[in-house]
């Protein structure tokens, strides 16, 4: 008890990750896995497909069930309590309540195609968050103005663009104002042309102070808007610092082959 | 001609006949198939199993081989029902499995990052049922549903084996005793055409809205 108010003086981390295990079937995909995220802070992480990066993420909002260790989001165990005969899963409401602080971007979108833009946004809002229907409306309002989006309030997903569609997308995430937003290679099925305004639109968010944890290959990227980059290689971390340090001068060596791979990449060390 | 139109009250009684046992069969079939075919695309293993093999089993016997048994092999365990209860009871084993198998299939088909993303934004499974799952399910199970109350006004003839008036045994009896028969068997296929064309229509486009 007393360790857990010394840590709450000291500023408890947003998310609190330690010795986090997960396999599937006989793959050990994460093998202790350590990370904590301070309140405002933005944590990229980049690694090598296969390296449990996606993963990591996923459990974090425990779409992916993780085996040991442990993730707190501001103190609370995500996805099991203790019990008498130690811990057991969480049922589906409080998950449901745990998961919305935690709120996640995908790959392909996973718009819902049968609701308007609006509705989207809307729909958590209602549900998760206890608004009325005229302030969730005007919620999703706003953050579609936001994401530049103001023109496609009442536009079904199929009626919008891949760039359109994740900054909905987005939006929707971020409006439920979750303690940390998670965000998976977002812009990894998008056309080359339509990166840039997702990628603006993230920005955006984190200049504001949201924590954030983004998967991405968007080196460049990461290396400008993230505080923190880690890199995880075989279910491990291998470097968490900062951006600076790790496409510094002397990479470390795996961090090195992995970056090698992105032709256009220039890591700028300043 | 005017035999003809002599003959059309007693065509349009078995019509009515054929319309009362598809709707029931219909009805019956959604009430028992819906329920099943959720707990086929979402329940656990041991509820899914029986189902599972009732859909397959009623699938892979022929229809009139249901019909038969309920009419004449069920009296055997002391089960006798009248011709027009046991045909709906064996139509609708058939169609409710056919229900089961789409339904299951309207879930399935949607796609995973659907539950994740509901899931994502702190939605509990009721919401994420009743909010994202279902109304996807319904623009799914829609065209096949269409086309399968085609299937079953069609396959209702055959509840004719069993002695009912319906519009097939009308149709034999008016020409058993009018002996005109390509006129009458014209018009009883343009009686089927006249309820089954407007369904397909509807099936193609609701098809073309939702997929």
């Amino acid at each position: 008890m007393a360790e857990t108010d010394a840590r709450a003086a000291a500023g408890t981390p947003v998310i609190a990750i330690e010795g986090l295990t997960k396999s599937f079937g006989a793959n050990q995909v994460l093998k202790g896995v350590d990370l904590s995220v301070g309140k405002g802070e933005v944590v990229a992480i980049i690694g090598p497909s296969g390296s449990g990066k996606t993963t990591l993420l996923r459990c974090i909002n425990f779409l992916e069930e993780y085996d040991g260790g442990s993730i707190r989001i501001d103190g609370t165990e995500v996805g099991y309590r203790d019990g008498a005969g130690g811990r057991k899963r969480r049922g589906d409401r409080e998950l449901a309540a745990i998961r919305v602080d935690a709120a996640m971007v995908f790959q392909q979108f996973n718009l819902f195609p049968h609701l308007t833009a609006a509705e989207n946004i809307m729909l958590g809002l209602m549900k998760s968050r206890g608004r009325s229907k005229a302030e969730a409306r005007a919620i999703a309002e706003k953050w579609l103005a936001r994401v530049g989006l103001a023109a496609k309030v009442d536009a079904l997903p199929s009626q919008m663009s891949g760039g359109q569609q994740q900054r909905v997308g987005i939006a929707r995430a971020v409006a439920m104002e979750p303690k940390v937003l998670l965000l998976d290679e977002i812009t990894s099925a998008l056309d080359p042309e339509l990166v840039g305004e997702v990628l603006a639109v993230v920005q955006e968010l984190a200049s504001e102070g949201r924590t954030m944890i983004l998967v991405t290959h968007e080196m460049a990227f990461a290396q400008e808007v993230a505080d923190r980059v880690v890199f995880t290689d075989q279910g491990r971390i291998v470097i968490d610092a900062p951006p600076a340090k790790v496409f510094g001068e002397q990479p470390h060596e795996r961090l090195r082959s992995f970056l090698s791979r992105f032709a256009g990449f220039r890591p700028d060390p300043a | 001609m005017a035999t003809l139109i002599q003959t059309l009250p007693f065509l349009v009684d078995g019509l009515l006949t054929t319309l009362l046992v598809s709707a029931c069969v219909i009805a019956l079939s959604l009430i028992v198939g819906l329920p099943l075919g959720c707990v086929l695309a979402f329940g656990p293993l041991w509820a899914r199993a029986p189902i599972r093999l009732y859909a397959d089993f009623v699938r892979g016997v022929p229809i009139l081989v249901l019909l038969y048994f309920v009419y004449y092999g069920l009296p055997a365990i002391k089960l006798n029902l009248p011709s027009l209860l046991a045909a709906i009871v064996a139509l609708t084993a058939f169609k409710s499995a056919q229900i089961i198998e789409i339904t299951r299939g309207s879930f399935q088909s949607i796609p995973t990052g659907q539950t994740e993303a509901a899931k994502a934004i702190g939605l509990t499974l009721f919401d994420r049922f009743t909010h994202v799952l279902a109304p996807q399910a319904v623009r799914r199970f829609l065209p096949p549903f269409v086309n399968s109350v085609v299937d079953t006004v069609k396959g209702s003839s055959l509840v004719s084996l069993l002695g009912i008036v319906d519009l097939m045994l009308s149709l034999q009896q008016v020409i058993g005793r009018t002996h005109v028969a390509l006129p009458l068997y014209l018009i009883g296929a343009l009686m089927y055409f006249a309820i089954n064309f407007p369904l397909s229509a509807l099936s193609r486009r609701l098809e073309k809205r939702f997929v």
